[in-house]
């Protein structure tokens, strides 16, 4: 009976420890797009397709920074390899054989985030400076992410 | 039985004749040429230089310098591992002893000075399509960057694909030198962006589907495909795929690497956009107005999505 018990409580245990990391995958993906979702408002405002909205441009840096802030721990190795069900990307397995580089890289985008937060105030700080956070973004994704689809 | 060993013998003269012929440089893409004397225009050769990515694959990987073209850049294909060569004025290991003729020849017909082919990895196969003038220029541009030390490693390429003869038989095949012509039916800006997405970008060597030859599907030109040098997938850019961006779109994205929902490039785009962002405001606006204008095409079957382990 201990020993069905015991089984039992680790097999769930198991289950319960694979669903929270397929969570974790969903999280990053639900970050990531977030990020893609602040930065494409600042763009339009950029291009002059929208208004520029201080309030807008405080919430999405915000929300950058905390990504930057999350990034160190977001990928463990609990969820090495593991893919979001419906996306565009994939995970480079390089994030977890290239260690050091993934956390240079990170570091570099909270820097880029840092700085132009306090810069960004209206129309022309935000065309000098949102540039270089995208651009930090893309120096993340050029190794460590693949695109599918 | 004298007679079949006689035939077989006389068969196999000839067939090795043809191949010799035929693989051959000089006689049917390398032709040696000459140049009458011209002052380079070295802001249009760095424009040229920008425009054809050249640091992508020769900047010496792993440092920032754009402009350190020692090579060395290690380039993956279903044939083997390409290393692109250094091709810094150095007189021992770059390209300084070339002549203006040998850099044209090498560029635009794919052939060293030493008379051989070139693999076609260096995408020649688009820089036939751009005027001499531009690629004179690019060689003077060239000149003046800072001379690299260092002879880049052999390529790491398997039989049969390691015979540069073999080459000849690919370009009958696959490469088409003709020189670009404007169509007037569009504007002088279209025309610009038909000839920079063409000739100098190469953009049709990444975003086209290859055969088992490795040669370009023409029907799928830049409808995308699985990513040449291994994991990934290289996105459609006709308007079967890019219908939601408008020109003006694809001009901030060559810009800045942002798309218009806020993503980044990634992969070896990212080394694409850093070309693209030195290019002339004209010249990025005529680039996107041109691949906005591309027909609708389906590109092949993407795989199916993989589920996690």
């Amino acid at each position: 009976m201990i020993r069905t018990t015991l089984v039992v409580g680790a097999l769930l245990l198991g289950v319960s420890a694979v669903v929270a990391q397929q969570d974790l995958v969903k999280q990053n993906q639900d970050t990531m797009k977030a990020n893609a979702k602040n930065l494409g408002a600042m763009i339009a405002m950029v291009k002059g397709e929208k208004p520029y909205d201080q309030a807008a441009v405080t919430e999405g840096l915000a929300q950058l920074e905390e990504t930057a802030r999350k990034l160190p721990t977001m990928f463990p190795d609990s969820i090495k390899g593991m893919n979001p069900a419906d996306s565009k990307y994939e995970v480079s397995p390089k994030i977890w054989k290239d260690k050091a580089g993934f956390h240079a890289k990170i570091e570099e985008f909270a820097k880029v985030v840092t700085e132009a937060k306090p810069k960004i105030t209206d129309l022309d700080t935000l065309k000098a400076n949102a540039p270089a956070i995208g651009k930090a973004c893309g120096n993340c994704h050029e190794t460590f992410r693949i695109k599918k689809g | 039985m004298r007679r079949i060993f006689l035939g077989a013998a006389i068969a196999a003269a000839i067939g090795l004749s043809v191949y010799w012929l035929l693989t051959e440089p000089f006689i049917l893409s390398g032709r040696p040429i000459t140049l009458a004397a011209r002052t380079p225009d070295l802001a249009n050769g760095k424009v040229v230089f920008n425009a054809g990515g050249c640091a992508s694959c020769h900047a010496v990987p792993g440092q920032p310098d754009r402009l350190k073209l020692g090579g060395g850049l290690a380039i993956h294909s279903p044939f083997g591992t390409f290393y692109a060569p250094n091709i810094s004025p150095d007189e021992a290991d770059g390209i300084g002893r070339w002549t203006e003729a040998n850099f044209v020849t090498a560029v635009t017909s794919g052939v060293s000075p030493g008379g051989q082919h070139f693999f076609p990895v260096f995408p020649y196969t688009s820089y036939a399509h751009a005027r001499v003038d531009d690629i004179r220029d690019l060689f003077a541009y060239i000149k003046t960057l800072a001379k690299v030390a260092g002879k880049v490693r052999d390529h790491d390429v398997p039989f049969p694909f390691n015979i540069r003869r073999n080459v000849g038989i690919w370009k009958l095949l696959f490469f088409d030198a003709k020189p670009f012509t404007p169509d007037s039916a569009h504007s002088a800006q279209w025309n610009r962006g038909a000839y920079l997405v063409n000739s100098l970008g190469h953009c049709a060597e990444c975003h086209s589907p290859r055969n088992f030859l490795g040669g370009i599907i023409t029907a799928q030109r830049f409808a995308g495909g699985p990513n040449p040098e291994g994991e990934g997938w290289v996105p459609n850019i006709t308007e079967k795929e890019l219908s939601d961006w408008s020109a003006r779109d694809i001009d901030y994205f060559l810009k800045t690497g942002q798309t218009p929902d806020g993503d980044s490039a990634g992969g070896s785009m990212v080394a694409v956009i850093k070309n693209t962002s030195q290019l002339p405001d004209a010249d990025i606006a005529a680039i996107a107005e041109y691949v906005k204008s591309l027909p609708p095409v389906v590109g092949p079957p993407k795989p199916p999505k993989k589920a996690n382990k």
